[in-house]
């Protein structure tokens, strides 16, 4: 600042500070005179055109509502309606506009007889704890009869409202639940993702399969309806609206007849079905038991229940389509046979000889049968489901070549079906092995993968995938369960020599139809012609020993699989079933699977005769 | 002691009572002391008794006032020191939010620095009119063409990395407190004419670069009534808040508007609205008189301050907190667009808060830290 007095004379700074002061002037003015303008303003709002606002604010208020968007409905591929809204009841209260709560509380009490005294009394000393102005709703819906009863009455209880709305309903219950999901009250968690001027007056969102995969073609846009209330908040008149937009109604590919039929093969067992139309991709049926009810989980599920399902040790909750997480086991012999021929390492009519076991390296792998199946070729092994056979055969072939022969089929990858959390299963390799758990492969693991154990996990649906992609020659569908009226460009699996592809489908069919099949009692009098894999699918490794199942516990004995299509040469269904823990002395899996095939191709059949 | 009027005598008055030794205006401190009071009992009755709220902030009152203590206690020439550095940093935050910045609410303004979040934009609102009476203060009045254009550009430069952000609202009003130091530093009256003239002529220019929201916010302030359900409502219930307080308003806690949730952002940007349906018309004119009083000691102490520098700090923050108050209640009581902009020193919430009360500091540094000179 001394340059500062260098360069103005006194007579300057004086000069400037007169200057500077006579600006502030001019500022305090432009202050004073906008206030001024601001006084005014207030003098005409809260003095000259106070009775106006005084009454608007007062007398009538004008309020906006939000208008909440009905649900879209879904149905099932023959318009069977799967969830739809009904009209329940409920009341809602608010403190300040009441005059006496208590009276409120033994009135509800009385007309809510169906719901115990104390809960509606612990509602009610909360409620008085809470903010006065703020409506809050019953957590207990009423029947039609009850909100007559209540609406006889109403004019006692300013402050009670009675508000009909929908309720997001299943009329099938538990029946296809881990396909069409459920809907529940938005929680924090929601709250985070969603877009929440769209959820305006909406107190439910999709929490799981299709109600969760769908949810902004289900849910739809909210409209405001503007509307005059009296001061005590009931409703004079509406003024404006616009109205909400309601979601779309869907419909799925699930054929709920065949769902009910599917799942009653199922019953007091744990285990999944998958019943796909191989030709696109549609799931028929879409089973994964034991199931539970998403009626339930509407209005928020309460906590006894949830623990009640939470804990169950059958794991309802466990959506085991997609979650389920299997060794697939000898179901995956076919695509090891036709990677194999594909490849060249193999022919189809050379033989290999089966003594009963495959010695390498010292360690004897066991064939299923004891005595052996002599000389096998591949027809013969995929027949008789030789394990001897794809021991061989996979160490010719290495554990690289079994898995590029299998990704094609969508082993180890998600299968892309329109639901969300879907588990990828495990089709192991070198890299795989290397990248997850640090170790070199072992040639060792190669001959127990062969036949599905070891590190090989996959889930009913990729299974039924995989079969029907093998069942419609490589073409790459997708699984999903929503109805689409075009068809969608289908990927095509390099297919070298279709009579190799014919060959392995051979041997399937001859698991049924074949002389020594190992599903072939369960297919006497079919009239139509099916090809299909067993497998068992170890839970447990046993040493060496005998194998008693009966001996071991119930949750460690073998799941038993099987996969199929029908018919061979013009394949319309393809499926995966999965029992779990039946012990090998029962093979449940295949006879299922065939009942639930005969019944499709039998309304298939109905359907055509129409 | 010998004095050499050569050179400059840096002793500072000394001994003054209490508020002298701490640096405080005495009469600047009783008028933010009301309005602090004022909003944490607002903030109460507008959150409808929500005692969580309320000691928010109230924390926030007590930490905003600790950083006005600290800064009271900085001279003005340190400040002058930093300015070209913390203008350098503002621009440097103000592009990092260009690049890294948060979106919030469809606008990237935060700056997300671990544990704490805050908006550049804010800042600026103190650095922009300091940097440019840092420009002005050994400027001749009227100031040389260059400087002032220079200063334009300064002020143009930072308004656009704002308002492209996008938020013009706030790029307006920091623009417009850097012009205040230009008009204080002598800006002739011609170009104060042809500017304001410019402006309204290229209005129609500018509405065509608005964005969409923006556009709307000046249509529903034309016309109200022409979008009740959308974004006129808040407008029209801030409107029959106000109005409906009448001259002695409904009382503490009374406002049914608030509580009924007809008033939208009561606690923030609408807590004018609140305060006139409780304490009436009779309440806003003792509210706009503290203001007024807060105002004129601000214009005072520039009167006061004894150079360049300090002179244009003081008058350019006082008037820039004059804007602040003036947009809030034009904008809630209907005569100008809806900007999100809180009411000074009432507003729940802690940025705008923490940026008042620093330069209520600097106000209080320049008044009390002054040099024994003849004057």
């Amino acid at each position: 600042m001394t340059e500062h007095l260098q360069f103005n004379s006194d007579a300057e700074v004086f000069q400037q500070k007169r200057q500077f002061r006579f600006r502030l002037y001019i500022a305090l003015v432009f202050v004073l005179l906008l206030f001024s303008f601001l006084v005014s303003r207030m003098v005409q709002l809260q003095w000259i055109e106070y009775d106006r606002y005084q009454g608007l604010a007062e007398g009538n208020r004008i309020s906006i509502e939000t208008l909440t968007p009905t649900r879209g409905k879904i149905y099932d591929r023959n318009h069977h309606l799967l969830a739809e809204n009904k009209p329940v009841y409920t009341l809602q209260f608010i403190r300040e506009k009441m005059n006496n709560i208590d009276s409120m509380q033994s009135t509800t009490i009385r007309i809510l007889n169906d719901v115990s005294s104390e809960k509606i009394h612990n509602f009610f000393t909360q409620f008085k704890l809470k903010n006065r102005s703020r409506s809050y709703t019953l957590p207990f819906s009423l029947s039609e009869e009850q909100a007559a009863q209540f609406s006889v009455i109403s004019h006692k209880y300013p402050g009670a409202t009675l508000t009909a709305r929908l309720k997001r309903t299943y009329p099938y219950g538990s029946t296809a639940v881990h396909a069409l999901g459920y809907v529940g009250r938005i929680n924090a968690k929601d709250l985070l993702k969603l877009d929440k001027k769209a959820y305006r007056g909406t107190d439910i969102i999709g929490k799981s399969g299709i109600e969760r995969f769908y949810e902004s073609t289900l849910h739809g846009t909210p409209g405001i309806q503007q509307i005059e209330t009296n001061a005590r908040g009931r409703v004079l008149r509406n003024l404006e609206t616009l109205p909400a937009k309601a979601g779309q109604d869907i419909q799925l590919t699930i054929d709920i007849t065949l769902q009910e039929f599917a799942e009653s093969l199922l019953e007091n067992q744990r285990g999944g079905i998958v019943a796909m139309d191989p030709r696109n991709g549609e799931i028929l049926a879409f089973v994964s038991m034991p199931t539970f009810d998403p009626n339930l989980f509407v209005d928020g599920i309460d906590q006894t229940s949830y623990n009640r399902l939470l804990n169950n040790p059958d794991r309802p909750l466990i959506n085991r389509v997609i979650n389920g997480q299997y060794p697939p086991g000898s179901t995956i012999k076919p695509f090891v046979a036709l990677g194999a021929i594909e490849n060249d390492y193999i022919t189809p009519a050379k033989k290999i000889y089966d003594p009963g076991y495959l010695l390498y390296k010292g360690h004897r792998y066991r064939d299923w049968k004891r005595s052996g199946h002599g000389w096998m070729d591949m027809n013969d092994a995929i027949e008789q489901s030789c394990d001897t056979y794809f021991y061989k055969l996979s160490l010719d072939m290495g554990i690289d070549a079994i898995h590029d022969a299998m990704a094609p089929f969508g082993f180890g990858k998600k299968s892309g079906i329109d639901i969300h959390g879907e588990s990828t299963g495990i089709l192991p390799s070198q890299a795989w092995k290397m990248a997850t758990k640090g170790k070199p492969w072992y040639r060792g693991e190669t001959v127990i993968a062969s036949i599905g154990q070891g590190y090989n996990l996959a889930t009913p649906l990729q299974l039924a995938r995989a079969t029907a992609i093998l069942a419609n020659r490589g073409k790459i569908i997708t699984p999903h369960l929503l109805k689409t009226p075009h068809a969608e460009e289908l990927q095509q699996i390099e297919i070298k020599k279709i009579a190799n592809w014919e060959a392995v489908i051979s041997g399937m069919k001859n698991v049924m139809h074949g002389s020594r099949g190992t599903a072939r009692r369960y297919v006497k009098n079919l009239p139509f012609k099916m090809a299909g894999k067993t497998g068992t699918a170890q839970v447990y490794s046993l040493n060496s020993g005998s194998y008693d199942a009966d001996s071991i516990r119930e949750k460690l004995r073998d799941h038993s699989l099987f996969i199929g299509f029908a018919p061979v040469d013009n394949p319309k269904i393809a499926v995966a079933v999965i029992v779990e823990n039946v012990g090998s002395d029962m093979e449940t899996a295949a006879p299922l699977a065939v009942r639930l095939i005969t019944k499709y191709m039998e309304t298939q059949l109905q359907n055509s005769d129409k | 002691m010998k004095i050499d009027v050569a050179q400059p005598q840096y002793v500072y008055r000394n001994n003054k009572g209490l508020l002298q030794t701490l640096h405080i205006d005495g009469w600047l401190l009783l008028g933010i002391l009301i309005l602090l009071a004022t909003s944490v009992a607002i903030v109460y009755s507008a959150s409808g008794g929500d005692e969580a709220v309320t000691i928010r902030q109230l924390i926030r009152i007590g930490f905003s006032f600790a950083l006005m203590l600290v800064f009271a206690q900085i001279p003005p020439n340190i400040i002058y020191m930093f300015t070209p550095w913390l203008f350098l940093a503002g621009i440097l935050m103000l592009l990092g939010v260009l690049l890294f910045g948060d979106v919030g609410k469809g606008a990237q303004r935060w700056l997300d620095l671990g544990p704490v979040k805050f908006q550049p934009s804010e800042l600026m609102k103190l650095v922009l009119p300091i940097t440019v009476a840092w420009l002005f203060a050994h400027s001749r009045f009227p100031p040389s063409l260059p400087r002032l254009i220079f200063g334009a550009v300064l002020i143009g430069f930072t308004a656009s990395l704002i308002v492209v952000q996008p938020d013009l609202g706030t790029s307006l009003l920091i623009a417009m407190s850097g012009l205040f130091v230009l008009f204080f530093a002598g800006l002739p009256w011609k170009v104060i004419i042809a500017a304001i003239a410019g402006t309204v002529l290229s209005a129609p220019v500018a509405w065509h670069f608005m964005h969409s929201y923006q556009k709307q916010r000046v249509m529903t302030f034309l016309n109200p009534e022409s979008d009740p359900l959308g974004s006129g409502y808040h407008i029209i219930q801030s409107k029959i808040a106000i109005g409906s307080g009448g001259l002695d308003g409904k009382g503490f806690m009374g406002s049914t508007q608030a509580h009924l949730d007809f008033l939208p952002e009561g606690t923030t940007d609408f807590i004018f609205s609140v305060f006139s349906e409780e304490f009436g018309l009779i309440g806003v004119l003792l509210l706009l008189t503290v203001y007024s009083l807060v105002i004129a000691r601000g214009l005072y102490i520039a009167s006061q301050a004894q150079d360049n520098f300090t002179r244009l700090m003081a008058a350019s923050l006082t008037m820039t907190l004059f804007v602040y108050i003036f947009v809030n209640i034009g904008m809630v009581s209907g005569v100008l667009p809806v900007v999100g902009l809180p009411l000074p020193l009432i507003s729940y919430g802690g940025s705008s808060l923490v940026t008042l009360m620093i330069s209520f500091g600097i106000l209080m540094s320049i008044h009390t830290h002054k040099k024994l000179l003849t004057d």
